[in-house]
């Protein structure tokens, strides 16, 4: 069960986080919005793998994690896609 | 309509802002915004971690009224003053070191502002009504990330059991050997515990095993009682 403050700040550390600047970055890479979504999403995926684990412990990410992760990765992507379209002529 | 997009001056401000941001630059170079950026988003970056680092001081966590009585019973362990001088602050145990918990803690540290501004704690009576149920949910973030913050100072691997009690050295080999976490045994490590805590925290772990549901396990009259215990010990 998770709170909604939880989900807040699973939200708000996934957008400061990789998944948000990463994702902005590589969507900005590319016009294609498919392959931004995708590659954002990616993004999404493994920054968990990378952060979201701690040296000490050995708790699981949950799936709900991975999931607001990757939904903001691909969100991120977007904006990154966006961005190339609006701000680029390549 | 057409006059009113093409000519400058009657283009509201947003608007001539918002294009000339989009525009492409006719007198930098590419190298130059590079070099520009790097520079903005280092100065960005640094000041921004900076700043979340001051939000992790002790004066900072102290500098709220309801934070008053936390801070008094603090004072009063081992992690406050102890023959090494080594101390856990709160931020040391409350906040994450790992960069997306971290965020997210102080993400949901804004209710501690909004419940400040509220008064929802700001009397000694009030505070100890919300005791429990504030070192529940601290115990549920603890338990559930295997007290991730415990274990930033503590491991039981470089722990010397033979310099240890022998009431400490036994209850850490059960620990390992049962895989429990600091929080199962050190819940009033550095708060006081209200009465009714044991019921309280095995709820919690129930809770987050999934077996009962959120919103039961309270014992509101406990806590009264043992509010009452306090006035009257206290005249």
């Amino acid at each position: 069960m998770i709170s909604f403050l939880d989900l807040l700040g699973t939200i708000g550390a996934s957008i400061i986080g990789l998944p948000g600047i990463i994702g902005v970055a590589v969507g900005m890479a590319t016009r294609n919005w498919v392959v931004a979504a995708a590659l954002g999403g990616l993004v999404g995926l493994l920054a968990p793998m990378i952060l979201g684990g701690s040296h000490s412990t050995h708790v699981a990410i949950t799936p709900m994690e991975y999931a607001i992760s990757i939904g903001i990765g691909l969100l991120a992507g977007l904006v990154g896609c966006a961005i190339r379209h609006k701000g680029a002529s390549v | 309509m057409a006059d009113n997009d093409t000519n400058p001056r009657r283009r509201s401000l947003l608007r001539r802002l918002w294009d000339g941001f989009w525009s492409p630059t006719g007198v930098l170079s590419v190298g130059f915004l590079l070099i520009a950026g790097f520079i903005a988003g280092i100065l960005f970056w640094g000041g921004f971690h900076w700043s979340l680092e001051l939000t992790n001081t002790e004066e900072f966590c102290v500098s709220c009224h309801t934070m008053e009585t936390n801070l008094g019973e603090y004072r009063e362990t081992v992690h406050y003053n102890n023959h090494s001088g080594v101390r856990a602050i709160c931020s040391d145990c409350h906040v994450p070191h790992e960069w997306q918990y971290k965020i997210k803690a102080k993400i949901m540290a804004v209710k501690d502002v909004y419940h400040e501004v509220l008064g929802t704690i700001s009397t000694e009576e009030k505070y100890e009504e919300r005791r429990l149920e504030m070192a529940a949910a601290v115990w549920a973030k603890m338990k559930a990330s295997d007290s991730r913050e415990c274990r930033n100072c503590h491991a039981f691997e470089y722990m010397d059991f033979t310099i240890q009690e022998t009431r400490a050295a036994d209850n850490h080999q059960r620990a390992i050997d049962d895989g429990m976490t600091c929080i199962d045994c050190h819940q009033g490590i550095a708060h006081d515990l209200p009465p009714g805590y044991l019921e309280e925290y095995e709820h919690v772990v129930d809770m987050l095993a999934g077996t009962t549901p959120i919103g039961q396990g309270t014992e509101v009259s406990d806590v009264r009682a043992w509010i009452g215990g306090q006035s009257d010990a206290a005249h």
